[in-house]
């Protein structure tokens, strides 16, 4: 099936882009896709012309695909500021995660694992506005990242690999349920996207008549 | 009191900005609060040299104004049940590599258009900020929860005096804690005190040189007699803890008044001393006595300050017997043997050192003190002072005769 992997944190080197690189390498049986929230400007809902093009190009893909997968770090025991803000993208004007399965994943450099995030994304995507449908099987908590991947950037403990395997599994399964209902409709957020630039452009034109006003005056 | 409020979003129309504005007016009396915005900070990234020059400046300024208040209001909107991450992202601007917030008071308000007013992205704020990267001190309790900004605010000033009310409690209650949380010793001094009770590492600064206060403390105890202090008032202060005392004294006895610390048949003789101390007739009372079956020199010394003002009187108590052993054993001559050889008159010698007349008449009054049972003995003074000149002659001999 085809997965949107987002990895959450803003920082050059990042542990939880390393964990979805290794799941893109590890489960073949899937096309995953990786995006980082790298990039994605702060949300701001004052913001003027057309919307960022890497918002758009990040809800597109998450709107084709049949599932998304967030790996989320944990900075002061929630979300990170750079993952909250591409959430809000995704559920101001464009709500590309509405009915979407979501699974959630997380590294950290603690024992933890990102555990509190994660309780704070769950509530976070539950909320109206992103209407994802939140997998709510086994968590994945890789604690200790800063050791745990080998030379290669494979999850070094047997052990970690086969729960993720599993974990993978059951979501998966659960997906096929919202494939086999047929897919939603997939044009959401072009149609949102082009309603922006014709509201854009009619406040230029009115703009411009302004200042056409302004000049004959 | 300095405040700082952070107005928790980056939107250009704000309830919680026009909240904090409401509050700095409304408060003006109890706190300068300087209200900050999110907006002009950059998203946060631990990549700091990706940012301008005027982005590092402005993440500077916030973080500056941020530590050098006494406390920080956080005015949170909601979005998806959570703050927003232009909120979230200051935090992290306040607590990645640095401790803007840590130990700081902080108190968390929020309005909201719905009757919800932003209680779960509250309930978050609370957690974050009880991060161990933040460790704010936020005030417990006392929620500021205003929703139905329709009804609860008019002309954008709020105006429901319920909403008011609360307000005023609950910011007075965060005045009072914040007051509190920044009177608190550092937990780095608490655990010295726990390590090392009653003393603390300050300096007694003397004119001849300076003591620790455990200096001062042992030198007491080291000392060999036993120091009494009565102060100006007639209280019972303090004692030197040494071990072996001839005195036994209790904690429990400090503060006492002279007649509490004295049998009655005594109080007059003690009373008649400390007078003469106080006004000025005398400086210095002696009592040779014998106490626990040693010979005993018991000595009352007006204390002073450098103007002459009376302070309270010490006692010091100490055997003699070491040094009338040494005498009886020909350390010293003999004062008749000091008269042969030339050496200084014992007249001069005790009129010099003593001041005079005031100590007869203390030792003889004093004889007939007896509040702590034992015989008073029924010796004239000892005349002491003269060794010191003695030794003071010799050294002078050496002197003068290296000299040569």
């Amino acid at each position: 099936m085809k997965i949107l992997a987002i990895a959450g944190s803003s920082a050059k080197k990042s542990n939880n882009f390393k964990l979805l690189t290794f799941m893109k390498k590890h489960f073949t049986d899937h096309d995953i896709t990786i995006e980082s929230v790298r990039g994605i400007p702060l949300f701001n809902e004052n913001f003027s012309g057309n919307m960022p093009a890497p918002v758009i190009e990040l809800a597109t893909e998450a709107e084709k695909a049949d599932a998304v997968i967030i790996a989320c770090p944990e900075y002061n025991h929630s979300v990170s500021s750079a993952l909250k803000s591409t959430i809000e993208w995704l559920s101001y004007e464009l709500h590309p995660l509405r009915g979407k399965p979501v699974m959630l994943v997380g590294a950290s450099t603690y024992p933890q694992g990102s555990s509190r995030a994660q309780t704070h994304l769950r509530d976070i995507l539950n909320s109206p506005g992103i209407d994802a449908i939140v997998f709510q099987g086994d968590e994945f908590l890789l604690g200790n990242a800063a050791t745990a991947f080998d030379d290669d950037g494979a999850i070094a403990a047997a052990g970690t690999v086969t729960f993720l395997e599993k974990c993978v599994a059951q979501f998966a399964e659960f997906v096929q349920h919202f494939i086999d209902e047929g897919c939603s409709d997939c044009t959401a957020v072009e149609n949102a996207v082009a309603e922006r630039q014709e509201r854009e452009k009619s406040v230029e034109k009115d703009g411009e008549k302004d200042e056409e006003r302004a000049v004959t005056k | 009191m300095k405040l700082t409020a952070i107005v928790g979003t980056n939107a250009d129309f704000s309830y919680n900005r026009l909240l904090l504005q409401f509050m700095r007016k409304h408060f003006w009396q109890l706190a300068d609060i300087e209200i900050l915005e999110v907006s002009q900070l950059p998203a946060f990234t631990e990549d700091f040299d990706d940012l301008t020059a005027a982005e590092q400046t402005e993440v500077w300024r916030f973080k500056t104004a941020v530590n050098k208040s006494e406390g920080v209001i956080f005015s949170a909107p909601e979005y998806d049940h959570s703050i927003p991450a232009a909120l979230k992202s200051a935090i992290e601007w306040l607590s990645y590599k640095a401790t803007c917030l840590t130990d700081t008071p902080a108190m968390v308000v929020g309005v909201a258009y719905g009757t919800q007013a932003s209680a779960r992205a509250q309930e978050h704020l609370r957690q974050i900020l009880a991060s161990p990267d933040c460790s704010a001190y936020v005030l417990p309790g006392h929620e500021v929860l205003i929703g139905n900004v329709g009804k609860t605010f008019s002309d954008g000033v709020l105006s429901d005096p319920a909403s008011i009310k609360n307000l005023e409690d609950n910011f007075v209650a965060f005045a009072e804690y914040a007051t509190s949380i920044n009177s608190m010793p550092s937990l780095q001094e608490n655990s010295e005190m726990l390590k090392k009770p009653f003393i603390s590492d300050a300096y007694i600064t003397f004119p001849t040189g300076k003591l620790t206060l455990s200096q001062a403390q042992q030198i007491f105890s080291t000392i060999p007699f036993e120091v009494d202090l009565i102060d100006a008032t007639d209280h019972f202060t303090w004692y030197s803890d040494k071990p072996n005392r001839e005195h036994v004294r209790y904690v429990s006895e400090l503060g006492e008044g002279v007649e509490e610390c004295h049998p009655p048949k005594a109080l007059p003789i003690v009373m008649k001393i400390i007078n003469s101390f106080r006004e000025g007739k005398s400086d210095m009372v002696q009592r040779p006595l014998m106490m626990h079956g040693h010979r005993t020199l018991i000595q009352y010394y007006a204390l002073r300050d450098v103007d002459g003002r009376y302070l309270g009187t010490i006692e010091f108590t100490g055997s003699v017997e070491n040094i009338l052993r040494q005498f009886e054993a020909g350390a010293w001559p003999t004062t008749e043997e000091m008269a042969e050889t030339g050496g200084v008159t014992p007249d001069a010698t005790s009129g010099a050192s003593t001041g005079g007349a005031p100590e007869g008449a203390g030792t003889a009054a004093a004889d007939n003190v007896d509040d702590h049972g034992e015989a008073a003995a029924n010796t004239g003074v000892a005349d002491g002072p003269a060794i010191p000149r003695a030794l003071a002659m010799n050294v002078d001999a050496t002197s003068s005769a290296s000299a040569h």
